[in-house]
């Protein structure tokens, strides 16, 4: 019954995308023409990068790969032609208002916001000005260790120069992270100076195992690739509190949380029924006693 | 009752029910060995199907995440509730002076001790890991109501034993002094030991009725306790068809009407295989068949109230829960329960043709069977219908279906109850001896007699 009726929100699903494909986003003549009032430069582009990458790119992927999530219908990437058609009005007005499964974000991002996702998605206008340009992603290696008596992670991050000689990576963000059984928990950020050493103090109230030992993750942020360097069960964190009722092998819960009135009822019933087995017993022991009579 | 007054008469009716009443225990034929034959391969074989799941885990059954009580747990309330028929019969029955009920007392207890016996087997074998049942007993919290019903069924167990055993040290007497070659030595020993080294004198007698008294007034609350407490391990939930007020009650009611079914197959079958014609009298068939009705007449009305009142309201997950029973998957098990095992017993038993010892035994068959249907369609059904959506799990999920080995493990339970029931009848007389000798005016004084030959 279960799997018969599991059907109808696809079939309902699938109705409901077949009428929004069906159908041309029209947009009204006045909001189509209105202009951008915030300036195309690279601080706005990039500003709408990280608005893009937080509300966007679940769905539409990375600019010019063209992998969008597979939702009907396809998601549009914001570097192909079809976006493209779109004034620039046109597109505040879908990123304000929303259709079908394109959520409307007019209560989540501001309209000053809004217009800086113009700005990003005219970055990729075919034959426009390109303001920002992703470069390569930077190769590097880092080093770390951990003082567990100052609680401090001592990092050393160098970068590939010329003739394979490493120089110091200066100025460069370093994430701090703690192992969790389902990922990376961030746990601070810190920036390498001149000679690409950076330090980071854990924060005493950071949490780790039941005996306070802390898995710490050492890495690079997405502009540099480098190998993350993982300290394992370093002695910085805070002991993990273990709940009573899981310490003590306890079925359940534990006795501590019964009522007083049940206790009582239980030992009072079994007790009771108990002592007057105990008195039927003594009394076949007399029926033994009085044949010796 | 009327005194017997000749001390020749007197010997002579006490000689013939004492070799009518044990020839139970000294008939030796095919057919007793070909029967424990049939009764241990059968147990066997359902006991090999339990170590299969001891070996493989719970896995092989059909309980997954959502029906995780099955076959065990229906069964398990199944046995509880046969069981009560021990209070019913041996205590209140006794205790109200109903002198009809004195020879079915024994039957009655009997089925009592295997039944709740098995109980507890039933659980053990529905636990994963049956090793750690000292743990209930060890960390057991006294909130859990699975912890009141392991206390209760032992305690319940420890008096229905004590209550077949007590009116039984005279009767073992009687045996110890009036048979000998016919039987083998470990039976004459085992009665010599189990005797007590009874005299018949009156401290004795007099300790026996008040032991007695104590024990049928003490297992009143406590068989009344045990299955209300088994509803409580239902109505303690919030599931719909299992959050019940009169789900105690309801359970004690319909438990009578199971034993009392059981008590009348068994009282059947001794009076055919025994020849216990003038013991099992029809008129002890057609008293059964009147209870049987009182019994199904409560029940129906419990029936009524506790389908009635949720059909009225039509709670939305009760909703789900009371079509799937109504008109649903098991609509033709629901009414095939309230009709064919409730209704038209009633109805039948009402005419007195079918209140002799035959119709009457079928009819109890067919109550029997649907009493075990009854507690399939408590346990499973609610469990399929849980309040939040059953999803993202595999298929075989979403319905219960007992594997093989399942029914491999209620069969056992079912022979090994009879296994207990024929070593009871072959080790035991069926009829307490003494009680009905003096029921029928025969002096005390005579039973503790060597006889003459």
């Amino acid at each position: 019954m279960n799997r018969k009726w599991s059907y109808i929100p696809v079939v309902l699903l699938m109705s409901c995308a077949h009428l929004v494909l069906g159908q041309d986003w029209v947009i009204p003549e006045a909001e189509s023409a209105v202009s951008n009032p915030s300036p195309y430069t690279l601080d706005n582009v990039k500003a709408g990068k990280d608005l893009y990458t937080v509300n966007c790119k679940s769905c539409h992927g990375d600019p010019g790969k063209n992998n969008p999530l597979g939702l009907i219908p396809i998601p549009v990437d914001v570097a192909s032609d079809k976006m493209h058609l779109n004034s620039e009005g046109a597109l505040f007005y879908k990123i304000t208002n929303g259709k079908g499964i394109m959520p409307p974000f007019e209560g989540s991002i501001s309209e000053d916001d809004r217009w800086k996702l113009v700005n990003f998605i005219q970055n990729f206008k075919p034959g426009g000005e390109v303001l920002l340009v992703d470069a390569p992603a930077v190769k590097a290696k880092l080093l770390a260790s951990v003082n567990e008596q100052n609680s401090t992670v001592e990092i050393l991050a160098e970068t590939e120069g010329e003739n394979s000689a490493f120089t110091s990576l200066v100025n460069a963000p370093v994430i701090i992270s703690s192992k969790k059984a389902f990922g990376n928990i961030e746990i601070g950020r810190t920036t390498t100076n001149e000679n690409g050493r950076a330090e980071y103090v854990i924060p005493a109230d950071a949490i780790g195992d039941e005996e306070g030992y802390l898995n710490i993750v050492v890495s690079l942020n997405d502009d540099y690739e480098a190998k993350e360097v993982y300290l394992e069960k370093a002695r910085v964190g805070k002991m993990k509190e273990v709940p009573k009722l899981i310490k003590s092998e306890v079925l359940w819960s534990t006795n501590d949380n019964v009522s007083l009135w049940l206790l009582l009822s239980y030992i009072m019933f079994a007790g009771g029924a108990w002592a007057v087995i105990g008195y039927v017993i003594y009394q076949v022991i007399k029926i033994r006693k009085y044949s010796k009579l | 009752m009327n005194k017997i007054e000749s001390p020749e008469e007197s010997r002579k009716l006490l000689d013939k029910i004492v070799f009518d009443l044990t020839r139970s225990i000294v008939k030796k034929d095919e057919l007793t060995r070909f029967w424990f034959f049939f009764l241990i391969i059968f147990a066997g074989v359902g006991l090999w199907g339990w170590i299969i799941q001891f070996h493989h885990g719970l896995g092989v059954t059909g309980m997954r995440d959502y029906v995780s009580w099955g076959l065990y747990i229906a069964n398990f309330v199944f046995f509880v509730a046969v069981s009560l028929v021990g209070l019913l019969i041996s205590s209140v029955l006794q205790l109200l002076k109903i002198s009809w009920a004195k020879p079915v007392s024994r039957a009655a207890e009997q089925i009592a001790i295997a039944a709740v016996a098995l109980a507890g087997i039933i659980i053990v074998m529905d636990m994963g890991r049956p090793d750690r049942l000292l743990n209930v007993f060890l960390h057991g919290r006294f909130a859990s109501p699975i912890v009141w019903d392991l206390t209760v069924v032992s305690t319940y167990l420890a008096i229905s034993v004590l209550l077949f055993y007590i009116p039984l040290i005279p009767d073992l007497a009687i045996m110890r002094d009036r048979m000998g070659s016919e039987l083998p030595k470990w039976k004459m020993q085992l009665y010599t030991v189990l005797a007590l080294g009874w005299k018949g004198n009156d401290r004795q007698y007099k300790t026996v009725y008040h032991a007695l008294r104590i024990l049928m007034i003490l297992i009143i609350p406590v068989g009344l306790s045990i299955h209300t407490v088994t509803s409580w391990l239902f109505a303690a939930t919030l599931r719909p068809g299992w959050d019940s007020t009169i789900f105690g009650p309801y359970f004690v009611v319909g438990a009578f009407v199971a034993g009392t079914a059981a008590v009348i197959i068994l009282m059947y079958v001794y009076r055919i295989r025994y020849g216990l014609h003038e013991y099992f009298e029809d008129l002890h068939f057609d008293k059964m068949g009147r209870l049987l009705v009182l019994m199904s007449l409560v029940y129906l009305y419990f029936n009524i109230n506790e389908f009635m009142v949720p059909v009225y309201k039509m709670k939305q997950a009760e909703g789900v829960h009371l079509s799937e029973l109504f008109s649903g998957g098991y609509a033709f098990l629901f009414w095939f329960v309230q009709i064919v095992g409730l209704v038209l017993p009633i109805l039948l038993i009402r005419l007195k043709f079918f209140r002799k010892p035959l119709p009457l035994t079928l009819i109890a068959v067919v109550v029997l069977l649907s009493a075990w249907f009854k507690r399939y369609l408590i346990v499973i059904p609610t469990l399929e219908h849980p309040f939040l959506p059953v999803q993202n799990v595999p298929e075989h999920f979403h319905h219960y279906e007992p594997t093989s080995i399942e029914v491999m493990i209620m069969l056992f339970s079912f022979f090994a109850s009879i296994l207990i029931i024929s070593v009871l009848a072959k080790l035991f007389p069926v009829i307490t001896i003494w009680e009905y000798a003096e029921e029928k005016g025969i002096d005390k004084k005579y039973f503790t007699e060597k006889p003459k030959n």
